[in-house]
């Protein structure tokens, strides 16, 4: 076994990991307004969601390997590496997608101990952006494309994600508000059964869409760590034990159920009954499918959470708790830099220690470390499937109040 | 800033797209709800004092093709899915949906 192949297995267990937390991150976007409003068990939900992960990432056959093309040069147009990045047995290459991913991967299990609902691509590009600054230079950053489409880190990543929690809002929103028009007066037996019915069939959508989506960009990276090792050589096709894992990774993340962002999404954000769950889930799958027909990149967190939103202003006399809008809202506009920090930060340590074995090594161990302090943290106010859906509220007993406030 | 142009050009065939797909099928839905209370009859619906109104079968084999219609909206959506991860895509140029290569 040569030191390549060794970073090589480093990349890959390191992308495997990136698709796993990729996986529990996002179960909320699909998952959350059904276990809120309990058309599902949290433990069924979960189990639906990862199952039609799995499915979804074996029906993206289409070839993903260009995938970080839109924000960095680390890669040609057919999708194989950069010449003068293998010159030393694509080491070079394989250290920027390994400091890049552990930078997704730590930023994904901060706001996941937070409880917040961030893009899982924001922290992947974010990652590998901030790994290609370092290893590159500025000019690694495609910023702004060459201006004959809508390409670069501005147009591929900055403006979808500042328009599609506005359109899914607006959709869902008006969605709500139609569909509580409508039923005006018919008893809730009939509503409150029936949407629950129509929420499940929409969230299963979103979560097919999401596999389709999400395992595809790890499928991207893997291949083309493998490229540049010099262990696959076909730039239109995607091994098959690759796609294999990646899917396996997404759905066991899937399944293993986001407890923490989904609280915040389900019972946080706005008070969920059945028709609003509906009205949300809907609004995202039509707003996710439509985007990625026509080729408009957006995540789909981003989507999710304008939805729910939307379904709060949307239902008339329903309560948004803006407060912990803003908070995440500001944690998806600090994603992007904090994952490039800690991306370009990781390349920095790896090439201090000479860029080679020893350098990618102790990047994984700083993973490993990070990972699992973050992991005993979670430990300490535990949050599962038995108590995701408690009262917000009442859960919220240890925020301070200022002295001298009457209440 | 051609980005900008290039994202609003999106912007708006999602968003057109998205109140069609997204806030038009759960509205037919929540017809198909409404009309099934009307098949009801009875308490299914707010009356005026006194019994409610005696179950009508229209309204049930309305709510019935109102779901159907849903259902179809669903099918394609996941028809496109698959579609689209197998290098085709979903045609609407003779009206009624195609499978076509890209």
């Amino acid at each position: 076994m040569t030191e390549t192949s060794v970073i090589l297995a480093l990349v890959v267990v390191t992308a495997l990991g990136f698709d796993f937390t990729n996986g529990f991150h996002d179960t909320a976007n699909a998952m959350a307004t059904s276990i809120a409003t309990k058309a599902l068990t949290p433990k069924v939900a979960v189990a639906l969601s990862g199952i039609l992960n799995l499915v979804g990432a074996f029906l993206s056959v289409e070839v993903a390997l260009t995938v970080s093309n839109a924000v960095v040069k680390i890669q040609d147009k057919s999708g194989a590496p950069k010449p003068e990045l293998l010159a030393d047995g694509g080491k070079a290459l394989l250290l920027i997608v390994l400091a890049g991913l552990v930078g997704g991967i730590v930023w994904n299990l901060l706001t996941w101990l937070l409880g917040l609902p961030s893009s899982s691509s924001h922290a992947l590009f974010g990652g590998l952006i901030g790994a290609s600054i370092a290893g590159l230079g500025w000019a690694g950053v495609n910023w702004n494309g060459d201006g004959s489409k809508l390409d670069g880190v501005i147009g591929k990543v900055i403006l979808p994600a500042l328009m599609s929690p506005i359109i899914a809002g607006v959709v869902a929103a008006l969605g709500t508000w139609i569909i509580y028009r409508i039923t005006l007066g018919v008893a809730k037996r009939f509503t409150d059964n029936g949407f629950r019915w129509g929420q499940i069939g929409s969230a299963s959508l979103v979560s097919l869409a999401h596999g389709t989506n999400d395992a595809q960009k790890t499928m991207g990276v893997i291949t083309l760590a493998l490229i540049a090792a010099g262990d696959w050589s076909d730039t239109k096709n995607i091994p098959f034990w690759v796609k294999a894992a990646c899917a396996l990774a997404i759905a066991l993340g899937t399944y293993l159920g986001g407890w923490r962002v989904t609280r915040t999404l389900g019972k946080g954000l706005v008070e969920i009954a059945p028709p609003q769950g509906m009205a949300a889930e809907s609004a995202s799958a039509a707003v996710i499918l439509a985007s990625s027909h026509l080729g408009f990149a957006l995540s789909t967190t981003h989507v999710a959470t304008g939805s729910i939103l939307g379904s709060g202003v949307g239902k008339p006399g329903a309560q948004v708790r803006w407060r912990v809008a803003g908070r995440m809202i500001l944690a998806w506009l600090i994603t992007l830099p904090a994952a490039a920090i800690v991306g370009g930060l990781m390349w920095w340590i790896g090439d201090l220690l000479g860029g080679g074995l020893a350098g990618s090594l102790a990047v994984f161990v700083i993973l490993l470390a990070a990972a699992g302090y973050m992991y005993l943290r979670s430990r300490r106010t535990p949050i599962d499937h038995n108590n995701v859906n408690d009262e917000w509220d009442e859960a919220r007993t240890d925020e301070r109040v200022p002295a001298g406030v009457a209440n | 800033m051609h980005n900008v142009g290039f994202a609003l050009e999106g912007a708006w065939k999602v968003l057109l797209a998205g109140v069609i797909l997204g806030a038009g099928l759960p509205a037919l839905f929540a017809l198909g709800i409404r009309s099934l209370a009307w098949g009801a009859g009875g308490d299914a619906e707010v009356h005026g004092a006194g019994a409610g109104p005696a179950a009508n079968p229209a309204g049930k084999v309305l709510a019935w093709v109102l779901f159907a219609v849903v259902l179809l909206g669903v099918v394609l959506g996941i028809t496109f899915i698959v579609a689209s991860g197998f290098g085709k895509a979903l045609s609407f140029e003779h009206v009624f949906p195609t499978i076509v290569d890209k």
